[in-house]
């Protein structure tokens, strides 16, 4: 892939909030999943796991308790923190903000897979991680971190960037020196 | 004349109870204009079980619902025209009830 292309993916990816009632295709899926696997991890540590969800009531359930899903995707990614590996792994979850990083690295890489494929992805973080656990039966241990919505893009978002909504490379970049 | 009756099924009442239960939870680390987001959307998701079981007021619930999904997200990049759309929409809805044809 040439570097043009790939910053072509970068930025014309958008959040989707409405998806087709059309199933996703487990090659797709799965291309998916292998990026989230390559993403960055802090230490090297591995103590995420990535849950996939496609059972319809059990999607509609979770939607329930994220008022942070407005759409209805044919497929979750829940990315989730393992307890047990944290505490094999001597990862101090509540001093170490790495794990956190991991977690938007993952959802990063798969949001991106997804639209190399055509798909749309939009990321959910109000949730209730509670409920969620409960819908989704995880062992105690386990905590859904971050869920990745997926689903053939009822309409394409609008891809050129607005003004307002996206900080020219000269805002947000300083070279050297930050200024005071 | 009969009242009208409007129906939300078990299985929406529900659904729509985890969203509000769910909605106060966020409301306590979210920032303060999403408890705004959160009750929008919730009036959203109402009249969606409305429109689908109801055949009162359906073309204007239609139209409102619309209008609310596109405004709504208005609280990500306009905060301004959003809060203005929050102040409108609660007139808007009053003005409905209070007509003649959706007279609540």
């Amino acid at each position: 892939m040439r570097p043009a292309e790939f910053l072509q993916i970068v930025t014309s990816r958008r959040v989707v909030r409405e998806f087709a009632d059309a199933p996703l295709d487990e090659q797709d899926l799965l291309y998916i999943l292998t990026a989230g696997r390559w993403a960055t991890r802090g230490s090297n540590s591995r103590i995420h796991r990535l849950l996939v969800v496609q059972n319809r009531s059990v999607i509609r359930r979770v939607r329930a308790f994220s008022p942070g899903m407005l759409g209805s995707p044919a497929a979750l990614i829940v990315i989730c923190t393992d307890g047990g590996l944290a505490a094999a792994a001597e990862v101090q979850l509540d001093r170490d903000i790495t794990p956190w990083i991991d977690v938007g690295t993952a959802a990063m890489n798969m949001m991106l897979a997804a639209h190399a494929l055509g798909l749309g992805s939009c990321p959910v973080t109000s949730f209730s991680k509670g409920a969620v656990a409960v819908v989704l039966n995880l062992p105690l241990r386990v905590v859904p971190e971050f869920i990745v919505q997926l689903g053939r893009p009822f309409a394409m978002p609008r891809v050129s960037p607005s003004p307002v909504s996206r900080a020219a490379l000269d805002e947000i970049v300083y070279w050297e020196n930050y200024p005071g | 004349m009969a009242e009208s009756s409007c129906a939300v099924r078990d299985d929406q009442a529900w659904e729509l109870l985890a969203y509000l239960t769910a909605s106060a939870e966020l409301c306590t680390r979210e920032p303060h204009y999403y408890g705004t987001f959160r009750l929008i959307e919730a009036a959203s998701r109402l009249i969606g079980f409305m429109l689908a079981d109801s055949e009162a007021s359906t073309n204007w619930l239609r139209d409102f619902k619309s209008e609310i999904d596109e405004k709504k997200l208005w609280m990500l990049r306009d905060r301004e025209a959003y809060f203005a759309f929050l102040k409108e929409a609660a007139a808007t809805l009053a003005t409905h009830m209070n007509t003649e044809g959706g007279k609540r």
